[in-house]
């Protein structure tokens, strides 16, 4: 590299940090903002439902108005929740599917959270098309895990590696798992695959740069996720690689206060998350709406994740 | 029919080469190059092992016919179906360990099981089960043809064995409400009946390729095995019969469309040719004749046929029910290498069980020919 592109890239670089701070400095402001009315105004946290469409909560984005975004409402329900005793908390995933626009920035959010490698997915969104022309319909149904009450996935795994936990989450115990792939075919809604040990990295060209070149990001892919509290790098043919992989609502971030990667990566607010046991959460209220659904029921599974409709 | 044994010799060896590859690639590589997936969760191993596990349930049955319900035509019989239960549990039990993502834990389902499921019962149902095999092999050796008690108490246990492990296969099936097509009553009931049609189908191989009891002897047995056979065989079209027709009517999509993917699917062929006429039509004209069933080489090949048949009818129970997404919309949400419905096995699934197949059959032949007591005479058979 010449000194000129050096100096450049430098340059560039010393932009690029400016640019940082000063959206930094911004978001910071916002979230002062938010705070100041978090304080001041409990009330402000509140949404308001769309009288116009009963089941509809509008997606406030400022704090100009004295409301704030439904994200900061589920965030406090979350804090609230969390100091309740485990087993009083029944977190369920409400998603409103008259809002999903199918961009699939919830599948990548969680991809990217947990560091997914390839052929592992939590949260795909399906699209459905109806009608003939020009009566046609078309909408998205973002499938997480159902973490159903009645999990049909848990009784069948023969070393009990796979259970709900005391927060009627569905998790898997990496290092019980012994890969038999049961629960795979037990769970009704597909909400389960397997790790067969592959990264999106490999068989690429080693190359020089900054981020670019497959050893850099090799290191990202193999860097450990958090998943149920744990750093678990990906290393060898070690868990989870041959294990059964699947959404768990990002445990890891609940318990730190932070609501899960596809909640905060929707960007119409179509997914809510919250604890049902809560009369007054988000969450209690949406499911109580007429339009809610859930995917197969029929089966007595009892999903804890909603559709409204 | 020295020749047959030298020619199975011969393909027993070629198949264990063949399998190398596989064997490597899945011990020291992984799962990596396999095609079933986190979709079609179960492929060819999973089907290869409810094939030789068949099998092993199904030999036990026929050796309790000498040993347990002491039938004077199947007098030297037995030992013969002990050891093809006891080469075809091992190749049932590497088949399905070659699936499982964590090999090395196994021991947990004995140390930390989940009673409850059925595959925790399976494998301990496996390991009894193999258990009697090995002790009734080691008292046949020790007391010849004579039932003992301990034999005969043996026998029994190893008959409820037999239908234990036969029938949770269906049941490992079956319970997945989800999958329609195996979720029927029957299924657990069905599997007792393939798993014997499998036992006389071998044995009828065995005894027309290696019998060395006198022609008239074996001339009989082959007859009786071959309408046994011929019987199973139309109970066995009559219960898919039943399931097909049964599914169609009722018009529940995910039982038609797994039905319409078995009939009309991609690998068609496999039902109709291998499983239909191959391992059915033919065999059933081959064996209804008197004359053709009592040739040694048309009837031992004929079971060989049948197997056949009963492998591609074990892929095809297995295949076509994890083909029909879940949910609409599934196959093309997020794609990724193991996430497909379109299942064919790879190249490294198929030498594997191309090896275990040339396993099996090399410690079959090595046995009868190389073990004592396996050894046939003429004499201990026609007395």
């Amino acid at each position: 590299m010449s000194d000129k592109e050096t100096v450049k890239q430098e340059a560039d670089l010393t932009r690029r940090n400016f640019l940082k701070g000063l959206m930094g400095a911004a978001g910071a402001a916002t979230a002062l903002a938010a705070y100041e009315t978090l304080v001041n105004n409990p009330e402000g946290l509140l949404a308001q439902e769309d009288v116009a469409s009963p089941g509809t909560v509008t997606a406030l984005s400022s704090a100009d108005d004295g409301q704030v975004d439904i994200l900061e409402r589920m965030r406090a329900e979350l804090s609230q929740a969390l100091q309740k005793p485990v087993a009083d908390r029944r977190w369920v995933m409400v998603i409103d599917l008259r809002k999903c626009v199918g961009c699939h920035a919830c599948t990548i959010g969680c991809v990217a959270e947990n560091k997914l490698p390839p052929g592992v997915v939590y949260r795909p969104v399906l699209e459905e098309e109806w009608g003939t022309y020009p009566n046609v319909g078309r909408r998205f149904i973002p499938r997480p895990c159902m973490q159903c009450d009645n999990p049909p996935c848990t009784p069948v795994c023969p070393v009990n590696a796979t259970f709900k936990n005391a927060e009627g989450i569905v998790e898997v115990d990496y290092d019980q798992c012994i890969g038999c792939r049961a629960c795979l075919t037990a769970c009704p809604y597909g909400a389960r695959t397997s790790d067969f040990g592959l990264t999106y990295t490999e068989g690429l060209p080693v190359a020089d740069g900054l981020i670019a070149g497959r050893l850099n990001a090799e290191g990202y892919e193999r860097a450990a996720n958090f998943e149920y509290g744990e750093a678990r790098a990906r290393q060898g043919r070690e868990s989870p690689i041959g294990n059964a992989r699947k959404c768990h609502f990002c445990l890891h971030r609940i318990h730190v206060g932070e609501l899960p990667a596809c909640v905060t990566t929707c960007i119409g607010r179509a997914t809510l998350f919250g604890d049902a046991n809560d009369p007054d959460s988000l969450v209690s209220e949406m499911i109580a709406q007429p339009n809610m659904m859930r995917l197969k029921e029929e089966l007595g599974t009892s999903p804890r994740v909603y559709y409204l409709v | 029919m020295i020749t047959a044994k030298r020619v199975l010799y011969v393909l027993g060896i070629v198949a264990l080469i063949l399998g190398l590859y596989g064997f490597y690639s899945r011990l020291f590589i992984g799962e990596r190059d396999v095609n079933y997936g986190s979709y079609v969760t179960w492929g060819l191993w999973v089907a290869m092992y409810l094939f030789f596990a068949g099998i092993a349930s199904g030999s036990f049955v026929i050796a309790t016919l000498e040993y347990l319900f002491e039938i004077p035509l199947f007098k030297g019989t037995g030992k013969l179906a002990l050891w093809a239960a006891m080469v075809t549990l091992p190749a049932a039990l590497i088949s399905i360990g070659m699936d499982l993502g964590h090999l090395e834990r196994i021991w947990k389902v004995y140390l930390q099981p989940n009673p409850t499921s059925l595959l925790a019962q399976m494998v301990w149902g496996y390991t009894l089960f193999g258990g009697v095999i090995l002790l009734s092999l080691w008292l046949v050796a020790r007391h010849g043809h004579r039932s003992t008690f301990a034999v005969k108490a043996l026998m029994m246990v190893g008959f409820v064995m037999a239908i234990f492990v036969s029938g949770g296969v269906g049941a490992l099936l079956g319970v997945n409400a989800s999958r329609a097509i195996w979720h029927v009553g029957l299924l657990p009931a069905q599997f007792p009946i393939f798993s014997l049609a499998t036992g006389v189908a071998l044995m009828l191989t065995i005894i027309s390729f290696f019998g060395t009891m006198e022609d008239a002897i074996r001339v009989r047995l082959q007859r009786v095995l071959s309408i046994g056979m011929i019987v199973l065989l139309l109970v066995k079209t009559y219960l898919l019969w039943s399931d097909f027709s049964m599914s169609l009517y009722s018009g529940v999509p995910q039982n038609v469309d797994a039905i319409n993917a078995v009939m009309y699917g991609d690998y068609w062929w496999s039902f109709w040719i291998l499983q239909i006429v191959l391992g059915t039509i033919l065999p059933i004209i081959v064996l209804i004749m008197p004359n053709w069933s009592k040739n040694r080489l048309l009837a031992g090949l004929t079971g060989i046929v049948i197997l056949v048949g009963f492998a591609a009818a074990r892929a095809n129970i297995v295949f076509p029910a994890l083909s029909i997404p879940e949910l609409e919309g599934m196959a093309e949400a997020f794609s990724g290498p193991h996430l497909n419905f379109d299942y064919f096995p790879s190249l490294m699934e198929w030498s594997l069980t191309i090896g275990v197949v040339g396993l099996a059959t090399l410690a079959y032949l090595i046995g009868i020919d190389r073990l004592p007591f396996l050894k046939q005479t003429p004499s201990e058979v026609t007395q």
